[in-house]
């Protein structure tokens, strides 16, 4: 019966969501829907970590629920960190969609659908279970970003990332129908099997390869597949962006370890010089640079923080790359930092959140100008953030970027040039992140600009302190969260 | 094998014969009287002012939609339906599980009044 | 008889390659969803004629019938998105979506 508990957070979802949408329907503002979608979040998120360290032995689960969705710890691992995003997003769009008026139940229901199918991607073991948990996140995550209606650029960033996001998922769609036809399986572990046989036509798997690396890239804003990441980040409300920025990446890095290593482990597909850590590598080096220098060139932060998420697609990409030699280390590496990332850009976002009220947004240079003199301690998560965002000592950035360097490091060869690129282009990614401290203490507002004053919101600040408190943490002590996610990564592996 | 099917093919027959014997009985019984009025393309009594691009009320893409993801879950039923009896009780059970996800997802529907014609 | 599933193959890559050059070319929004709707059932030809040549299991069918139903609600979410941006702009070109430049 234990046993049960290694699914019961996708149940919890599924249920909560239901009946957020019974009450919203039935007796619409009574409930506060954003602490019940936190508490359903959190709770599902607790009960991840509890499996985790139990450790119950999911042989007691039916075979035809093992076969689609995956038990194992980095399934948890996964959990644990969609659901810790997609909590603090509904925090976050608990005072943000009250400051703006926008304040309507299904903004809940779609963000704990979104977090059920990202999870769902995450935990896929196989293609079916994949695309579902794909679709389900996607067209949560396209609602979300269309919800102001009334607003032209929200409406245009869902615009161009819905038609972008489902000509991606065909072509992912294409790639795995041909896998399927080369090797008879839609489980990935099946795939694997036959892949490492050598029993499938071998320009079949390459063509399908390709095809999936580019709907994966898709997902996780990778270039040359970023296109639509500035524009849907900046027209989306910031809690969506929130959402997209953590737990939609999160949950595409995980099938991309899962695909890559799973189902694309064979010595063919993984070879260093023709299969796919080449290419993930290439997509890696052109996501750092490419991410750093058009940051540079911004004046809107929330547009910066979008370029920032396409250079921090690349770092964890150089851990995936690595992956195919330095399996456990590389893959812990990649776990680590998505932890990391998510509360640094939960505390990034949610700062910009709390400094814009009245209706208007911070979202500028400009309009952090002097905000720090004026409102020290409202300025402090900004500042917290993004210096973990440009991985500054003692930071959960510091760590996270520091454990895919040594990983990169130690499988040398071009390697260690890919490192070398992954530090020079954070230096000129540090402008940026710089730039917002700058405008935060030493800068002015112009004469007659608006002033930005901090929003008063328990939710807000609540979320900003959880978030806060973990980037510290996991700063100062990154040892249990380490030995987590090496944990994690063994499961992979075995 | 024809003998088995007879009785749909004479079904078949009859459907068709009816279907076009109502089409020519309605326009060879009824009475016709053309008018120059009755030539004009109706508009509310005024004039004419010429042609408009056919333009719909969204809200008949609001019910299209509804009618589309509603209508396309039948595509589980058909296999649960003709494997009924093999997938036993854990086989309803599942399908009384999506049925009501489904239910939920109509009455919220109804409740947020995506089926009133008139708001 | 042999089946031929190079046909099938042809045929697939034929509509996915319809729906893809119709995708990059079009400007309007709801071509281009169409176009998407077509690179879908393209999948669904394949995964269908794929399961001829593996009848260990059904296994491409049942994919096939996912990719139907996701395929409906992606568009029902598409045609939203679409007719909001229709009553903001008067129009479902995607050229004229220039309110996001930096």
């Amino acid at each position: 019966m234990n046993a049960w508990l290694l699914v019961a957070p996708l149940g919890v979802l599924a249920f909560a969501g239901l009946g957020i949408m019974l009450i919203d329907a039935f007796s619409p503002g009574r409930a506060e829907l954003a602490g019940v979608t936190t508490t359903a979040l959190l709770m599902a998120g607790l009960i991840s970590v509890v499996a985790l360290l139990s450790g119950v032995d999911p042989g007691e689960l039916p075979r035809s629920l093992r076969a689609f969705i995956a038990v194992d710890h980095a399934g948890l691992y996964f959990d644990v960190v969609i659901c810790a995003g997609a909590a603090l997003s509904a925090l976050l769009a608990g005072g943000y969609l009250k400051e703006h008026h926008l304040e309507r139940g299904e903004y809940y229901v779609l963000l704990i659908f979104s977090a059920l199918g990202a999870m769902i991607l995450a935990r896929a073991v196989d293609l079916i279970t994949l695309f579902i948990g794909l679709e389900t996140m996607s067209l949560g995550v396209y609602c979300m970003i269309a919800y102001r209606r009334t607003s032209i650029r929200a409406t245009e960033g869902a615009l161009k990332y819905f038609l972008l996001g489902s000509f991606a998922a065909a072509i992912l769609l294409f790639g795995t129908a041909l896998i399927y036809g080369a090797t008879g399986h839609t489980d990935l572990a099946g795939i694997g099997n036959v892949l490492a046989a050598g029993g499938a036509d071998a320009r079949l798997v390459l063509l399908a390869l390709a095809l999936i690396v580019v709907g994966l890239a898709f997902k996780v804003s990778a270039v040359p597949f970023h296109m639509w990441t500035p524009d849907a980040y900046e027209g989306a409300p910031t809690p969506t962006t929130t959402f997209m920025a953590v737990a939609v990446k999160t949950a595409g890095f995980a099938i991309m370890l899962r695909m890559l290593i799973t189902a694309f482990g064979d010595p063919l597909s993984a070879s260093p010089e023709t299969g796919w850590p080449p290419l993930i590598a290439g997509i890696a080096i052109l996501s750092m640079i490419y991410g750093n220098v058009a940051g540079l060139a911004q004046t809107s932060v929330k547009r910066m923080l979008a370029y920032s998420s396409i250079a921090h697609a690349g770092y964890i990409l150089v851990a995936v790359a690595v992956s195919y030699a330095a399996r456990e280390q590389a893959i812990a590496s990649v776990l680590y930092y998505l932890l990391a990332y998510t509360v640094s850009n939960v505390l990034a976002f949610g700062s910009l959140i709390l400094l814009g009220s009245r209706g208007k947004e911070a979202v500028t240079y400009e309009d952090l100008a002097g905000a720090g003199r004026r409102h020290p301690l409202a300025a402090l998560p900004l500042v917290i953030g993004v210096l973990s965002l440009m991985g500054f000592p003692p930071t959960a950035g510091f760590f996270a970027k520091y454990y895919v360097l040594t990983t990169a490091l130690s499988i040398g060869g071009g390697m260690v040039w890919v490192a070398i690129i992954l530090v020079l282009s954070s230096a000129l990614g540090a402008y940026y992140y710089l730039k917002v401290i700058v405008f935060l203490f030493m800068k002015e507002p112009q004469a007659g600009a608006p002033k930005a004053v901090p929003m008063r919101s328990g939710y807000v600040a609540f979320a900003l302190v959880l978030a806060g408190y973990f980037v510290i943490k996991m700063g100062v002590t990154p040892e249990p969260y380490l030995r987590m996610a090496v944990d994690a990564a063994q499961s992979f592996i075995s | 094998m024809f003998w088995e099917y007879l009785p749909v093919f004479v079904m078949l027959l009859v459907a068709v014969l009816v279907a076009v014997g109502l089409f020519v009985l309605t326009s060879s019984v009824g009475p016709k009287k053309m008018t120059p009025e009755k030539a004009i393309p109706y508009e509310g009594g005024s004039e004419t002012t010429g042609a408009e691009g056919l333009r719909l009320s969204v809200k008949f893409f609001l019910t299209a939609i509804l009618f589309v993801v509603f209508d396309i879950e039948a595509v589980f039923l058909y296999p649960w339906a003709g494997l009924f009896s093999r997938l036993g009780w854990i086989g309803l059970v599942e399908m009384l599980v999506f049925l009501s996800v489904l239910g939920v997802t109509l009455a919220y529907a109804w409740k947020k009044g995506a089926f009133e014609w008139e708001k | 008889m042999e089946f031929a599933i190079g046909i099938y193959l042809a045929l697939a890559s034929a509509l996915f390659g319809i729906g893809a050059i119709g995708f990059l070319l079009r400007r309007n929004a709801l071509i281009q969803l169409m176009s998407i709707e077509l690179m879908l059932n393209a999948v669904n030809v394949l995964l269908v004629a794929f399961n001829r040549v593996h009848p260990e299991n059904m296994a491409g069918q049942v994919f096939a019938f996912f990719v139907i139903a996701i395929a409906a609600a992606e568009a029902a979410v598409g045609l939203a998105i679409v007719i909001s941006l229709f009553r903001l702009k008067q129009t479902v070109e995607t050229d004229s979506a220039d309110e996001l430049r930096y």
